[in-house]
């Protein structure tokens, strides 16, 4: 990259190696890396958070409210980009997400990621046999919620939760396993936490106050 | 330009030793050399406040009379004058309520069929004319429709002179804060009317925010805490996480159109309803029942029954009576509507309520001990009252414009904020997409692809909207635009990609493409509740041509004003009392008051100010022994001095 502001080289960080001023980001740059991680699932977030703040001090809009306007956009789009990186990484299901994004593995519902248009991914999608399951389930939850059996619903909801733990482990596992295969199983894996989250989700809903909703 | 004047402030304890001091006007001119030039703004509903920061301590700025506080009220004299502040809310609006504007924030942003301009009890009328009716307008004196933008730039307008004044000089900038929960016309309108009162906006802040930043810093405050702001016509809650110089917001919440108006519009209906032949639907009837109300509830604060006559009326005085008991009966489900927002903030937060370092009280109606009570029922914990309610918005704008400006030494501050409200667009079938969810720390951006649905479609109207509700119909309408030039292909074929950028002050952007044949079409944004660039560039080129004269022409008349009332009263008082001159007394204050005539004869009002203070200083003497005559007559046998010992002096 050439500086907008020198001329010069400008070398591969967010400022200038020869003027340093603040330099564009590259869009298509790989979200753990803005963030100077390694692209793993298992990471430690403390230190990932201080990494986002200590770099977000450096180029946040905030430091150039008074510069030149190329400074402003380029500081903007940094920022732009260092909280996506960061909002992506530190929820564990969007981290899942991308890292099989990266991996050519479309698991869906992709929020704004890897801008890769859809080339040479493939969609994981969730076996009929198993939907069914999960139907079942939302019925008997429902049957149980009418009967007033408090005591069952309260059972299932922990049996989901654990479901729901054991899946976040595997995928975890899969993705760092560095294994092609195993990429797969965390993707099929990640579509069914996904329904596990939903019948999570609608048994807080029918929770709260019932008359709610 | 934009730089701070002045070298690097000291270490942030500095700053905590003399944060809520208010800075004298005559004993701060000489040391501006310490301070940067741009200035933080609370436009507030009921009040708006200017502070900056000196020799690293933020502090409001006071006019002559050490008021930091400027009423946000404006008045449309049929002249074509305007005058503001306090002069307009105490002097002009039981006259004229139609052309005395209060609480104008509450229509930023806003369009004629938003609920606050379709109030029944409201002393305004609304402008219905030709042409665009996009933006609410007010119809006053003289024949004039003015906008929101502009009511609330008359505003700005005079605290930027306050602020000229004590800084010899133009501004660098301004932070001016806005509500947490003001979505993105209100935004906009905030940003305009900065634009138009000849302010370069450097970034709109929002108000907890803040108030946390100065209480923070203050106080070297670290853990997680609760702003609860509730001020004349709005209310936030945001949560926020302070460490090592981090501002992290992780959730917002609040309601743009509630607070302490709301409050006194209760009451106020409640009072009319008991009263007799009271005409609600009459202006002067409206704004004085209103003007009763809030006067009520400030009493109660304090006392626990108050009573006031109201001319509702020529001739005919009613008297309002109420405690506080049945205030705050009758304000309670206006206040509840404050749990639901708090109770999501804290969720979306993650927070539970008992686990917070502190609550920190913004906004005079935090004042009233019912929300108080509240407040410390809801939390759990008695709020953090070491705090002036009313300033403290305006003192954390100002350390933010300090940073901004380059002044402060302070690298180690960051404020994350976020989006108030979910963003997104209209899809079939009229339901929201959301782009953009709530609470996404800002500055952030957010792509979608979308798809043509009938063949050959050329053009693609895109409609943008903010809100947390499913259904478009349901969330707040921001701008519509429409992608030309797509060339003719099958339906599903095109692929329409847009993009949602929001910036550090919580404004979107919105950029569309068509991405088979890379075409980039112009689009344009129209916001649907507010001015186009276009509106405001006129707006600024007229107001721009009368603005200097405009501020010089109302200090001149202000010191002829004054200079009439000085001299009248020094020729009585020599007329009244001349064995009370003694030798040379008469002639030195009649030179003085030759000064004073010549000077009023002029155009500078400095000059006339000078003449006073020649005339003050010449007459003092005099003056005195006129007092002492008075007083000596009133309690005799005391002199001057017993007397002011008597009225704790």
């Amino acid at each position: 990259m050439i500086c907008w502001s020198c001329q010069k080289e400008a070398g591969p960080g967010a400022f200038c190696i020869a003027c340093g001023a603040v330099q564009p980001p590259d869009e298509q740059a790989d979200l753990f890396a803005v963030l100077g991680l390694a692209a793993r699932y298992t990471i430690d977030l403390p230190t990932a958070e201080n990494a986002y703040k200590e770099l977000s001090r450096q180029v946040h809009p905030d430091r150039f409210a008074t510069a030149d306007p190329r400074a402003r956009r380029a500081a903007l789009a940094r920022t732009v980009q260092l909280n996506q990186a960061w909002r992506t990484i530190k929820d564990p299901i969007q981290r899942a997400e991308y890292l099989l994004l990266r991996a050519g593995i479309d698991v869906g519902e992709k929020k704004s990621g890897a801008g890769e248009d859809g080339k040479g991914t493939h969609k994981v999608a969730a076996p009929p046999a198993f939907l069914l399951e999960i139907l079942e389930l939302n019925d008997e939850l429902t049957g149980a919620r009418r009967a007033g059996d408090t005591v069952r619903v309260a059972f299932m909801v922990e049996e989901m939760r654990e479901r729901a733990r054991g899946a976040m482990k595997t995928i975890g596992e899969a993705l760092d396993a560095g294994m092609p295969g195993r990429m797969e199983e965390a993707g099929r894996t990640l579509v069914a936490l996904r329904y596990y989250q939903r019948f999570l989700d609608q048994a807080a809903r029918d929770g709260e106050g019932g008359g709610a909703g | 330009m934009g730089r701070g004047a002045g070298p690097a402030d000291g270490p942030g304890h500095a700053m905590a030793e003399a944060l809520f001091q208010i800075a004298e006007p005559g004993q701060s001119r000489s040391k501006h050399s310490c301070r940067t030039r741009a200035v933080g703004i609370d436009l507030g509903t009921t009040n708006s406040l200017i502070a900056i920061v000196d020799a690293g301590k933020p502090a409001a700025l006071a006019d002559e009379r050490g008021e930091v506080i400027v009423p946000s009220v404006v008045h449309y004299a049929a002249g074509g004058a305007v005058v503001v502040g306090e002069e307009a809310r105490d002097g002009l609006a039981a006259d004229f309520p139609r052309d005395t504007i209060a609480s104008v924030k509450r229509f930023m942003g806003r369009g004629p069929r938003d609920a606050e301009a379709t109030r029944k009890l409201t002393p305004y009328q609304f402008f219905h004319g030709a042409g665009d009716q996009s933006v609410v307008r007010f119809a006053v004196a003289g024949g004039r429709a003015v906008t929101p933008m502009e009511v609330s730039a008359e505003i700005l307008r005079v605290l930027r002179a306050r602020a000229e004044a004590a800084l010899d000089g133009p501004l660098a900038g301004a932070v001016i804060t806005v509500p947490a929960y003001f979505d993105d016309g209100q935004r906009q309108a905030t940003r305009d009317a900065g634009r138009l009162a000849g302010l370069e906006v450097l970034r709109l802040l929002n108000e907890p925010t803040a108030a946390a930043l100065a209480y923070g810093l203050d106080k070297q405050a670290e853990g997680t805490f609760a702003v609860f702001d509730l001020g004349g016509g709005t209310f936030d809650v945001s949560i926020l996480k302070l460490e090592n110089g981090v501002f992290e917001v992780k959730a917002t919440g609040g309601d743009s159109a509630l607070g302490g108006d709301d409050f006194d519009r209760a009451i106020a209906e409640t009072l009319l309803a008991r009263t007799d032949g009271a005409d609600a639907g009459d202006p002067h009837v409206a704004r004085h029942a209103l003007d009763a109300a809030r006067a009520l509830k400030e009493r109660l604060t304090t006392e626990t029954e108050a009573a006031i006559d109201v001319a509702l009326s020529p001739g005919r005085t009613t008297k309002f009576r109420l405690s506080r008991d049945e205030m705050e009966s009758l304000v309670t489900p206006v206040l509840q509507r404050c749990a639901a927002p708090l109770r999501r903030a804290l969720s979306d937060a993650g927070v539970e309520p008992g686990t917070l370092s502190g609550v920190i009280l913004v906004g005079g109606a935090t004042r009233m001990p019912l929300v108080r009570r509240f407040v410390e029922k809801t939390f759990g914990q008695p709020p953090l009252a070491d705090i002036d309610p009313d300033q403290v918005v305006a003192l954390g704008a100002a350390i933010q414009a300090d940073m901004l400006a380059g002044g402060a030494s302070r690298d180690d501050v960051l404020l994350l904020d976020v989006v108030p409200l979910s963003l997104g667009l209209e899809t079939m079938g009229g339901v929201a997409e959301k782009l953009i969810h709530r609470n996404t720390t800002v500055p952030c951006g957010a792509r979608q692809t979308f798809t043509t649905f009938a063949d050959n479609q050329t053009g693609f109207d895109l409609h943008v909207v903010q809100g947390e509700r499913e259904l478009v119909s349901d969330c707040r309408s921001l701008a519509r635009f429409t992608l030309k030039g797509i060339p003719p292909m099958p339906a599903g074929m095109a692929r329409l990609e847009v993009t949602f950028m929001v910036d550090a002050d919580g404004i979107l952007h919105v950029s569309a493409r068509e991405e088979t044949t890379g075409q980039e079409a112009a689009i344009q944004v129209k916001p649907s509740y507010g001015l186009t660039d276009d509106e405001v560039e006129k707006m600024l080129l007229d107001s721009m041509a009368h603005a200097e004269d405009d501020v010089k022409a109302r200090l001149l008349a202000e010191q002829r004003v004054e200079a009439d009332g000085i001299v009248a009263a020094a020729r009585a008082a020599m007329r009244d009392t001349p064995e009370l001159l003694e030798a040379g007394e008469r002639e030195a204050i009649a030179r003085a008051l030759d000064g004073v005539e010549a000077a009023r004869a002029g155009t500078d009002h400095h000059a006339i100010r000078a003449a006073i203070e020649e005339l003050d200083h010449a007459s003092k003497p005099f003056a005195t022994r006129r007092m002492n005559r008075a007083l000596e007559k009133g309690f005799r046998g005391h002199n001057v001095d017993a007397v002011d010992a008597k009225l704790g002096r």
